[in-house]
């Protein structure tokens, strides 16, 4: 998220799409009501109704994967009825911009498609520079090659009448939403979204959250109170596990993996160091090889050195061009080209797209590694439905481990709040520790290494001095990821011993003085104590900061982007909109984006969103794979012959794997209607650790699958009725949940039905709950993050006989 | 009068099911299995082992296509009990109700395993069960050992939009009166508390009674 | 009986001197056959932050000074929930005291239709051995085009979103020091 939760409280008009907050995100709603009870407006789309529908004021349907559709034409809105923020747009996004002469689009393509790599050449889209080598603008916006023209030109084309035949939504519903949610364009008004996977489990997900983005900079909401793009992470600390990258084409801190090209360290940071000639942008990824360079010592330790490149060429390189994400993962796998796999705490066998070929995956492994609590379908999988344990030879290991009220460390929310947690409750006899495991596992494999072996250096030389006689220690490791002076150092005038926590990242260097596990996370655990375990309950702004409760990134700001809340002399757009001022040559309030005056100062200040090269936002993003501008694509499996926007029927860039278990159709007669996948609150993600428990599986015992009494009707199905829904990677049972609260559609004129199930069953336990929902989803994804598509894909639903539950 | 009082405001509900999760933790009560039968609602009703239940209950709408309504069912603590009526006739003082008016099953109830079916129907929303595994009658204790020290009943606490709320008879009135007044505006004249006069535990709902709990599920 | 101050306001609320009372070990109310002890009286309170979604609630453990588990139930002080909890962190109790929790490390041997309970001693042996071999097997000092990569793309990685900051960083470390590129959790899916 951009801003927080308790933030949220501060918005009039909350638009919550591609989430079904009430029902993932429950306690949210005490923030949402607490808006909605000073007046606020809750706008809510989605394919079904849901509870969180129940409590909107405005709901409307649109068909699963037409949400850029939905949001384009909301865009054409804003401009053509001139409801954006004309000065912040101007000034602090880049719709100022000139775009060069290659920059082109033509029914449904950018100009740079290569379509025998099926990839764009990116740099057809740059921007005009001058002399200086600064992008050229027209702040007047008037210049027909500027962003904001052709922005509108692009939207132009999606009329409500258009977004109506893709999405199914009423053209009245389409206006009202817009009129409504382009109200907080206005100066005294923010808006919010409240999106999840609704919106990034698509080939086009990233082009989804990037329209809305846009909307945000267009009507001046970003950085603001009861602005901002708020995403709801998913899991307890997904935040923190993405922060500190368990990724693999990240390294904590978000710094890019190196590729194999890029020899030194030296070369790393030559490449991948943005740079700007804008004396106004304070660009502040200049200061990745300090990162870099810290994150290396965090790792190697004394053992890095200048000499050694601080251990660069220790680390293992990606190869330039080739991705190795999840569905990769799987599919290399299922084509036999892995002997061993860590499962630590995920449950694949369920979570994955395409759940039939990730448990044949499994079974070509040589050996696994199970780290849970309870039993699952991963660590099983040997023995789930079609599988002969005769001919399957993985070895599998399954630890049981410790439930998180039996350990201590942090996790980080999804309002980017680093909270410590305590052991409270003695754990059995039996399991162990995440943290004791990897720590025993870890000192066991240097010792083999000990004799001999491939390549010892990383495992001889990573850094372990946090580990004292074996034990895994929380705070030792808190203590590393934010990060040591390696040696007495003297930076911004400050002197420092040796074995100081550093304060912060603005006092991390690149020659090895300083070590920090993640830079982000610097001044997390200092000299003055361990902040991610702070409990107080001041507010000075009354705006819901709370900046001494907990810690979070980055330098616990807790609104990022937040000098884009006040004008050009530092004061707030609005004064009810207030979180930061600039009093008195300081600011007062949260924690600036960056100490500098504002913007009236044409000599010392900087321009306000800092991690940009151009520290503007972009409204267009001439850095994602598919395109600067969302365009509406159709899924991978979609019920209509054809886009109506362009010839391109699905995005042109997103990978599709081709293995036997990869089989996908449109227009199928045998697959369609629109199938989803969404969670229930009672549950979590696979059920692996909710099944088991009784309170919870009372609420919710078996899978359902909920569809309209049309759709009933037409196949002579009865609420309570056992179903088969089928696609063309693998079919489940289900109950049937006969409802109103989906309805069909009608796309081009034609009737589409849409169904849904959770897929948070598996055939594990209960015996009787039915097995997850991936069975039925393909792999495809998003080929900026390869998220994979299981939002919208095509499914039979037939009744079974007789049976009932 | 005086005593405590429940408001619970089902306008604000969003089916969190905090509240029936809630009271079965703080008491130890076992889970039954379950079918999925086409709904979300689960058990089917109040039994031995679920003193408060979320109910779900759907119907078109002109206003957003549908209407869900979310009751979180459980005792009225009424403020002249005829279940308690019943069982005095058979067991004097099974069942007591306390000095801030919550209706109390006591360990006495063991002893009405046989008068259970009466003692349920006497009350008009079924709310009494036999429990096998306590071996008494059982419902909503209004969870007075926390009420006692001072703590608010766990449903109450987990609740987090404010459609569950406890306190004095004044401050829950007070606030009665002010919810009551938003939820007409909202949602027109129909919305009203049921049974004001004889409960403790008021229900604001938006539409008849029938509706949030219909006969056929 | 020693009380912290918030332990003492917070049961002196509403229900007044008599619960305070109470507390302190002098009961002055009328004895009530019929009331229950509270079984949170005595016990060791300790926060946390619920395990499932990424909203932060604070949770309030309950536990006998022995250790186990006594009760959950929000934290009223956590500014985001204040002391609210869904149906899932309203029932966190049961993740952790549940009759199915596995105990002990489970081997299963190539073929075999079932587990064998294994020694943690013999599992962490076995599984650095695996390690070893796979990683000796298979590790790549330069790539097709000659370029220095020192990696193993024989094992892959995933998980976890529900582990400890300080975990996560640890593991990642972890498995980038033995060469691992495909390293992947539920934040790609």
């Amino acid at each position: 998220m951009t801003n927080h939760w308790i933030d949220i409280r501060n918005s009039d008009c909350i638009l919550i799409m591609g989430s079904n907050a009430a029902e993932n995100h429950p306690i949210s709603m005490k923030w949402v009501g607490n808006a909605k009870n000073k007046g606020a407006t809750i706008i809510n789309v989605d394919p079904r109704f849901t509870r969180t529908s129940s409590k909107a004021d405005i709901y409307t349907a649109e068909r699963s994967g037409t949400d850029i559709a939905f949001l384009g034409g909301m865009m054409n809105y804003i401009l053509s009825k001139d409801k954006y923020h004309k000065e912040y747009a101007a000034n602090y996004t880049n719709v100022s911009f000139i775009l060069g002469p290659k920059y082109d689009f033509k029914d449904g393509l950018f100009s740079g498609y290569d379509p025998k790599k099926k990839k764009y050449d990116k740099s057809f889209w740059a921007f005009e520079k001058d002399a200086n080598g600064v992008p050229k603008r027209d702040l007047t916006l008037k210049d027909p090659r500027c962003v904001f023209q052709l922005m509108k030109k692009f939207y132009s084309r999606y009329t409500t009448k258009t977004v109506s035949a893709i999405t199914g939504t009423p053209e009245a519903d389409l206006k009202k939403i817009y009129e409504t949610y382009a109200a907080t364009g206005a100066v005294d008004k923010t808006g919010t979204i409240m999106y999840a996977m609704g919106w990034t489990q698509h080939t086009v997900g990233v082009q989804n959250i990037r329209m809305m983005a846009m909307i945000q900079l267009m009507l001046g909401n970003m950085g603001r109170p009861g602005g901002g793009v708020n995403a709801l992470r998913g899991e307890s600390n997904v935040q923190g596990s993405t922060d500190h990258c368990l990724l693999f084409h990240i390294w904590p801190g978000y710094l890019g993996t190196p590729k194999a090209s890029l020899v030194t360290l030296a070369d790393y940071n030559a490449k991948n160091t943005p740079k700007t000639n804008d004396p106004l942008s304070a660009n502040w990824w200049q200061n990745k090889p300090k990162y870099m360079a810290s994150f290396l010592k965090a790792m190697f330790g004394e053992a890095a050195t200048k000499e050694n490149d601080f251990g660069y060429s220790w680390m293992p390189k990606i190869d330039d061009g080739v991705t190795y994400s999840w569905l990769d993962i799987f599919d290399e796998m299922y084509k036999g080209n892995f002997k061993g796999f860590f499962a630590w705490g995920q449950n694949p066998a369920c979570s994955g797209a395409n759940s039939n070929k990730t448990r044949q995956a499994l079974a070509k492994l040589d050996w696994m590694v199970n780290v849970n609590i309870f039993d699952n379908e991963t660590a099983s999988f040997w023995k789930g439905p079609g599988m002969n344990p005769d001919e399957i030879k993985t070895e599998v290991f399954f630890l049981p481990c410790h439930t998180s009220v039996e350990k201590e460390g942090s996790i980080t929310n999804s309002g980017r709040w680093m909270q410590w947690r305590y052991a409270a409750a003695k754990p059995p006899r039996g399991p162990k520790g995440d943290g004791d495991i990897m720590v025993e596992l870890f000192e066991k494999v240097r010792e083999l290494y000990e004799a001999d072996g491939k390549f010892t250096e990383p495992i001889k030389n990573f850094r372990w001095d946090y580990v004292k006689d074996g034990k895994y220690d929380p705070h030792a490791i808190a203590k590393l990821i934010n990060g040591y002076f390696e040696q007495d150092t003297t930076v911004k005038g400050k002197s420092f011993k040796k074995g100081t926590l550093v304060p912060s990242f603005a006092f991390l260097l690149d020659d090895g003085s300083t070590s920090s596990g993640n830079w982000l996370y610097c001044q997390s655990y200092t000299e003055k104590g361990n902040m991610a375990a702070r409990r107080e309950k001041k507010d000075p702004t009354g705006m819901g900061l709370y900046p001494e409760w907990s810690w979070c990134w980055p330098v616990n700001r807790r609104i990022i982007y937040n000098r884009a809340s006040v004008d050009l002399n530092g004061k707030p757009w609005s004064p009810n909109k207030n979180i930061l001022e600039y009093k008195d040559g300081k600011w007062v309030g949260d924690v600036p984006d960056g100490g500098w005056p504002p913007m009236s100062d044409k000599e010392k200040t900087k321009r306000p969103f800092i991690m940009k090269p151009d520290g503007v936002g972009s409204v267009f993003g001439p850095g994602r794979v598919d395109g600067p501008f969302p365009e509406h694509y159709e899924p991978l499996e979609c019920p209509v012959p054809k886009n109506l926007m362009s010839s391109q029927r699905m995005n042109p860039v997103a990978p599709v794997y081709g293995t036997a278990a990869d089989e996908h159709y449109s227009c199928d007669p045998r697959f369609p209607f629109v199938g989803t996948t969404y969670r229930v609150t009672e549950h979590w993600q696979t059920g692996i650790l909710t099944r088991w428990q009784p309170w919870l599986l009372e609420t919710q015992p078996q899978l359902f699958v909920e569809m309209s009494n049309e759709l009933a009707k037409l196949k002579g199905i009865k609420n309570g009725d056992m179903c088969k829904v089928s696609s063309a990677r693998g079919k489940v049972e289900a109950v049937a949940m006969v409802t109103g609260r989906f309805r069909p559609f009608t796309i081009q004129g034609l009737t589409v039905h849409q169904v849904g199930l959770p897929w948070c069953f598996g055939w594990v336990y209960p015996k009787d709950g039915g097995d997850s929902a991936n069975l039925l989803t393909p792999s495809t994804g998003d080929p900026n993050t390869r998220i994979p598509e299981t939002k919208a894909f095509m499914v039979n639903v037939e009744k079974l006989g007789k049976r009932r539950a | 009068m005086a005593g405590k009082f429940f408001l619970i405001d089902t306008t604000r509900c969003t089916a969190c099911r905090g509240c029936q999760i809630a009271c079965k933790q703080w008491n130890e009560l076992p889970a039954d299995k379950t079918k999925q039968y086409g709904s979300y609602q689960n058990p089917l009703d109040l039994n031995g082992n679920t003193y408060r239940l979320v109910r779900f209950a759907e119907y078109p709408s002109k206003k957003n296509s549908m209407a869900w309504y979310f009751f979180s069912d459980a005792c009225r603590h009424c403020l002249a009990p005829p279940c308690k009526k019943k069982a005095d006739q058979i067991l004097k003082d099974a069942i007591v109700v306390n000095d801030y008016g919550a209706v109390i099953y006591t360990e006495k109830t063991k002893d009405l395993e046989k008068a259970s079916k009466v003692i349920k129907q006497a009350c008009p929303w079924s709310v009494p069960n036999w429990s096998k595994d306590q071996k008494q009658m059982v419902k909503c204790t209004m969870c007075n050992e926390r009420v006692d020290a001072g703590l608010l009943p766990a449903c109450v606490k987990a609740c987090p939009t404010g459609a569950l709320n406890f306190g004095e008879e004044a401050d829950i009135k007070k606030l009665t009166k002010e919810r009551l007044a938003e939820a007409k505006k909202k949602f027109g004249d129909k919305a009203h508390i049921e049974d004001e006069k004889d409960v403790r535990a008021l229900f604001l709902i938006v539409d008849d009674f029938i509706k949030y709990k219909p006969m056929e599920l | 009986m020693a009380l912290t101050r918030r332990e003492f306001l917070k049961w002196s609320g509403t229900a007044g001197a008599a619960a305070a009372a109470m507390c302190l070990g002098f009961d002055l109310r009328p004895v009530k056959l019929y009331a229950a002890d509270l079984k949170i009286l005595k016990a060791k309170e300790t926060t946390t932050i619920c395990p499932y979604c990424a909203v932060g609630c604070g949770i309030i453990v309950h536990t006998k000074k022995s250790g186990k588990l006594l009760n959950t139930e929000g934290d009223p002080d956590h500014p985001i929930n204040e002391g609210a909890l869904c149906a899932k962190g309203a029932g966190l109790y049961q993740m952790t005291v549940n009759k199915n929790r596995k105990r002990f490390p489970l081997y299963r041997a190539p073929e075999s239709d079932e587990w064998e309970e294994i020694e943690w001693e013999d599992a962490i042996q076995k599984i650095a051995e695996k390690i070893k071999e796979t990683r000796d097997a298979t590790f790549t000092e330069k790539n097709a085009k000659g370029e220095v990569v020192n990696r193993t793309t024989g094992i892959a990685h995933v998980g976890s979103a529900a582990l400890d900051n300080e975990e996560c960083w640890l593991l990642q470390g972890i498995m980038r020091a033995l060469g691992l590129v495909y390293i992947e959790h539920q934040a790609r899916i």
